[in-house]
């Protein structure tokens, strides 16, 4: 071995160390070399990468608009709901000790657990760090229950989200609508190519009535901030605990506030004094086509199906055979019966076929051809000019009007009124109904039009069919002289401020030529049905102003031979009451219409409602006046009534609708304890 | 000769660039640190000005000692290592899926950081000691030895697992091995064995094969994220929010330092936590980030400063054990440098291996000042020698 420091010898690596060193100095210009490229050339693009990574948008939820009544009463607006959040990156031991002891205060099943506890599970990544819902709504209790023991519950968070919230629940259900969460294939429709599109996953949206035809001003913009986040997608708070934000940022835009042209209490009225299990009720400005109150019943719960509905009740729901999701004031038509017959006197006297004066000889029926059509009078109303006609809704004289003028003049005449097509309302869904002519009966019905047919219409059977919401917009005609107005519900649309940001003005259709003598005749007919013994709906009268109206008994089932009482049908057999009515029938302010389906007469079950709600019409609105200040003018009382001896051409019906069936009373003023004991 | 170390009797015996290029490089880093491990992380440049003055004492002692006394002790100091190393694997902690260390009360100490140095002066004392003037290329048989010297603890390292500190090691004992001059026989098979390498590098992961029959030579050997991060650096797109993830928030950081940088404490990457181990392995894209390509390259020139520096005291040195250990200890610093930049800025697949003087950590501080340590004693010992 060589000894140190001797013979091993250095000179000689010299040239090799230089060597080494030009290969030192090469590698670090190929390093220099390489962060020309990532750091001169491709600055921008990395830029433009750190900048993506370090903010996040974060959104800022508009407040959703109001709806309120005409008096700004709230109908809708949003309640606090008690949701229970979990963020499964800081719930430790979630499944073992969190889960069990949320399930404990809730309640959950074994099911309800293993479902959260799967979704807690399911999430990876930096989803780990989103909040997942795990129960909505919990009670107050619960709530308390569970922040009691929240130092034992990490990572789950506690608070009150706001929900929207139908403060009538069923009442107004289909014109209000409800809410529910949005579907992929909306948001790629609505979202267009814009940068902050409006909707996101998980967003709810208007889904029918006002909710969803007033989506665009009620649902407002919502903003936006730039939330400084780190790599796992933690928001990120400077020292003191506030949020660090990035540059921009935009404020949401609450919604604006819808405001109706109905009024809740008159609303209320109508939901109490409507007896039907099924039907309609509707309240209109006479001279606007304004809606005041609009009952369609049954109904389904908003609060239910905005966000809170299982699948099994949904079902349930749409197996009802009641069907509560059908909007029966303007989605479903019914024979009108007699209360069409406005629309055929009108007709007959502008086609010339009847004069006021001409009589009809009813005995009990009207033969055509080898067939006879029954008058609902069997023993006959004897002679009938066209006041008595409507009066006692003989069936005789529109047989006979139809026959002399044919199926087109009154097809005519109920197009002009707004028959066979939609109404408009616009807020819901609605269907146009059927307003035959021969026509459509060459194309639909087997073997084309006969005369028949036209008797059949003339009395509101046969083809025609209406909704309540055509029917409300033809008696307002009827009543204001032939102006037929498109039904409108929203009064005016305003900021949340109250400032009106949208008026709507009537929308007058289009006017029926109709005479003076015509038009008195009419009117006086509708009042002689309510005011004078002997009308079909005379025990509806009030004697503080004069109601004009109309009764309709449609016929669903096919008559027997035998007639029955509707005690003794099936429930889906038995006939639909009709009144259509307005007041006071010197100067119309008020239309309304109900429909008691499957009810039975309308004189007995459909008149009575409308009387209580013309009598809270008039009181409310001697009321408002005194409030407001203004002169209450009364309305003209209606002609005394004499109970002479009853007519001899028609004596009293034992089927008279007007000797049966009345409105539940009003509920009786209860003196509440000061203490404010429960009812 | 007398002359000459006559010359050489001044204070410029004393490295001064060296000390000068090293002082100012962990000052870089100290500054450096302060950013990366802001608030709300502990304060560790604190931590790491004590490394500094641990290592500092510790290298003086290295400078003084008695050069023979150094060159006798080379075979223990070796061995202690190995000792450690293995020992590791019976009682080492375990981090980040390696065994890599050990934990003495407080201390966490890193064996592998010290054995580089053992095996360094192992090699050295045995080309030192194998010198043959008349047989001045190395053939096989004299390579064996060296090869086997370096080769144990770098396979020790390897399976803690360590692949970047095993590479390091693998890089710096080829780099001395070259230096020691091989024969042209070695020249050609080594020129084989690298051509080969790469067509197995091709086989394994470039060539289009069916995924069912597939042949691999290595490939289905390796472990999964060990063949990940070679398919990551093979085609950095290929597992975005995998692997490649952590190698694609690096380039993110160090491109978008731009010329001029973001600013010290404003790197956003960095302040966000999008790196990983950003006060370590990831020490240089906060530095790239927030100081730009410029100041980038002045640390470039820090570092070409140290090594140069080294090589000079590696010139000087009048004994080959000193030139070997000397050449040892900066090609041990470059590799270090070079991996650690290559694979911060996607020029080589992510592996675990510190910055010298910029990352965080006592052992590595430790180490490379030992080896700064080493120099300056070879540096002195010329003129003591000379006496």
């Amino acid at each position: 071995m060589i000894k140190l420091g001797q013979k091993s010898d250095a000179k000689d690596l010299k040239t090799r160390i230089i060597g080494v060193g030009v290969f030192f100095v090469a590698g670090l210009l190929v390093l220099s070399i390489n962060l020309y490229r990532l750091m001169v050339v491709r600055y921008e693009e990395f830029n433009a990468l750190s900048v993506d990574n370090q903010f996040k948008d974060v959104r800022l939820r508009a407040p959703r608009g109001l709806i309120r009544d005409r008096r700004g009463e709230v109908l809708v607006d949003a309640r606090p709901s008690l949701d229970v959040f979990i963020t499964p990156a800081f719930c430790q031991k979630c499944p073992v000790e969190v889960l069990p002891r949320i399930a404990e205060v809730l309640q959950w099943d074994e099911e309800q657990r293993l479902k959260v506890e799967a979704m807690v599970k399911a999430a990876h990544g930096p989803q780990r760090y989103q909040p997942l819902i795990a129960a909505v709504d919990i009670s107050r209790d619960e709530f308390d229950q569970l922040l009691a023991k929240q130092f034992l519950l990490p990572g789950v968070d506690l608070e009150p989200v706001p929900h929207r919230s139908y403060r009538a629940g069923p009442t107004l259900a289909h014109i209000l609508g409800y809410m529910n969460e949005i579907t992929q294939e909306e948001i790629t429709k609505l979202n267009g190519m814009v940068e902050r599109p409006p909707y996101a996953l998980g967003d709810y949206i208007g889904r029918r009535g006002v909710e969803r035809s007033f989506e665009h001003a009620i649902r407002g913009n919502d903003g936006w901030v730039k939330h400084v986040v780190n790599a796992r997608g933690e928001v990120m708070r400077d020292v003191r605990g506030n949020i660090l934000r990035g540059g921009q940022s935009e404020a949401p835009t609450p919604g604006k506030n819808v405001v109706l042209s109905l009024d809740a209490r008159l609303q209320a009225e109508a939901e109490r004094a409507f007896p039907g299990t099924a039907g309609a009720v509707i309240a209109m400005e006479t001279k606007t086509g304004f809606i005041r109150a609009m009952v369609s019943r049954p109904a389904f719960d908003p609060n239910e199906m905005t966000g809170r509905v299982s699948p099994k009740r949904l079902f349930q729901l749409n197996q009802d055979p009641l069907q509560p999701m059908v909007f029966r004031a303007g989605a479903e038509h019914y024979h009108p019966g007699s209360t069409f017959k406005v629309v055929t006197l009108l007709a007959a006297l502008q086609a010339g076929v009847m004069t006021p004066t001409s009589t009809v000889n009813c005995s009990g029926g009207y033969t055509l051809g080898s067939r006879r059509w029954r008058c609902h009078n069997e023993r006959g109303h004897g002679s009938v000019d066209a006041k008595r006609a409507l009066q006692v809704s003989c069936d005789t004289y529109f047989y006979r009007s139809a026959d002399l003028m044919g199926i087109d003049p009154i097809a005519s005449m109920g197009k002009l009124f707004g028959l066979g097509a939609v109404a408009n309302l616009g807020v819901a869904a609605e269907v146009p109904g059927v307003m035959p002519d021969s026509a459509y009966h060459q194309k639909y019905t087997p073997g084309g039009y006969t005369k028949g047919m036209a008797l059949n219409t003339a009395i509101g059977q046969g083809d025609v069919n209406v909704t309540p919401l055509q029917l409300a917009v033809l008696y307002s005609a009827v009543g204001n002289k032939g102006h037929v107005f498109q039904p409108q519900i929203v009064q005016r649309i305003e900021s949340p401020e109250g400032q009106v940001v949208e008026s709507f003005v009537p929308k007058q259709v289009r006017e029926i030529p109709m005479t003076d003598e015509q038009y008195k005749l009419i009117i006086d007919a509708l009042v002689s049905v309510v005011n004078e013994p002997g009308g079909t709906a005379f025990r509806t009268r009030s004697a503080d102003y004069t109601i004009a109206g109309k009764t309709g008994t449609a016929q669903v089932a096919k008559l027997g031979t035998v007639r029955l009482k509707k005690e003794q049908m099936d429930y889906f057999e038995r006939d639909h009451a009709w009144f259509a009515s307005f007041a006071p029938a010197e100067d119309p302010e008020l239309t309304v219409i109900v429909l008691n389906e499957h009810g039975g007469h309308g004189g007995s079950d459909a008149a009575p409602t409308a009387a209580a709600v013309f009598a809270k019409y008039f009181e409310l609105k001697k009321a408002d006046s005194f409030a407001l200040g203004e002169e209450w003018v009364p309305p003209k009382p209606p002609k005394p009534v004499f109970y002479s001896k009853p007519n001899p051409a028609a004596p009293p019906d034992v089927s008279d609708p007007g000797l049966a069936g009345d409105v539940p009373p009003p509920p009786e003023a209860t003196v509440q304890a000061p203490t404010g004991a429960p009812r | 000769m007398m002359e000459l170390s006559a010359e050489r009797r001044s204070v410029s015996q004393m490295p001064w660039l060296l000390l000068l290029t090293v002082v100012l490089t962990t000052a870089v880093g100290i500054y450096n640190l302060a950013s990366a491990s802001r608030p709300p992380s502990s304060p560790m440049w604190a931590s790491q000005i004590a490394y500094f003055f641990i290592g500092s004492a510790i290298a003086v002692v290295v400078a003084w000692i008695d050069p023979k006394l150094l060159e006798r002790l080379a075979i223990p100091i070796y061995l202690v290592n190995l000792g450690a190393l293995v020992a590791l694997k019976f009682f080492g902690h375990k981090a980040k899926g390696a065994e890599s260390w050990f934990i003495v009360g407080p201390v966490r100490v890193q064996p592998a950081e010290f054995m580089k140095i053992g095996m360094l002066l192992m090699m050295a004392k045995y080309f030192h000691d194998d010198y043959r003037p008349q047989q001045p290329t190395y053939g096989f048989l004299r390579l064996i030895p060296p090869a086997v010297i370096a080769l144990i603890p770098t396979a020790l390292v390897l399976v803690q697992p360590d692949l970047g500190t095993a590479l390091m090691m693998a890089f710096t004992t080829v780099t001395v091995l070259v230096f020691a001059r091989p024969s042209l026989t070695v020249w050609i098979v080594a020129g084989v064995l690298a051509i080969g390498s790469v067509g197995v590098l091709w086989n394994d992961y470039v060539r289009v094969q069916n995924t069912e029959q597939r042949f691999t030579i290595i490939r289905h050997k390796l472990k999964k994220h060990q063949d990940a991060r070679i398919t990551g650096w093979l085609d950095p797109t290929s597992d975005l929010k995998g692997s490649n993830y952590h190698a694609m928030q690096s380039k993110i950081a160090v491109g978008s330092g731009g010329v001029n940088g973001k600013g010290w404490m404003e790197g956003t990457q960095t302040g966000l936590r999008y790196l990983p181990e950003q006060h370590t392995d990831f020490i240089f894209s906060v530095f790239a980030e927030e100081q730009g390509y410029l100041k980038c390259l002045g640390l470039l020139v820090l570092y070409a400063g140290i090594l140069l520096a080294a090589l000079g005291v590696a010139a000087g040195a009048k004994e080959r054990f000193g030139a070997f250990v000397a050449v040892g200890i900066a090609a041990m610093i470059f590799w270090q440098v070079f991996e650690n930049i290559g694979m911060v800025t996607g020029l080589l697949p992510i592996t675990g291996i510190t910055l010298p003087l910029m990352s965080y950590g006592g052992s590595s501080m430790v180490s490379v000042l030992i080896g700064i340590g080493l120099l300056i004693n070879i540096s002195l010992k010329r003129q003591r020698s000379g006496l």
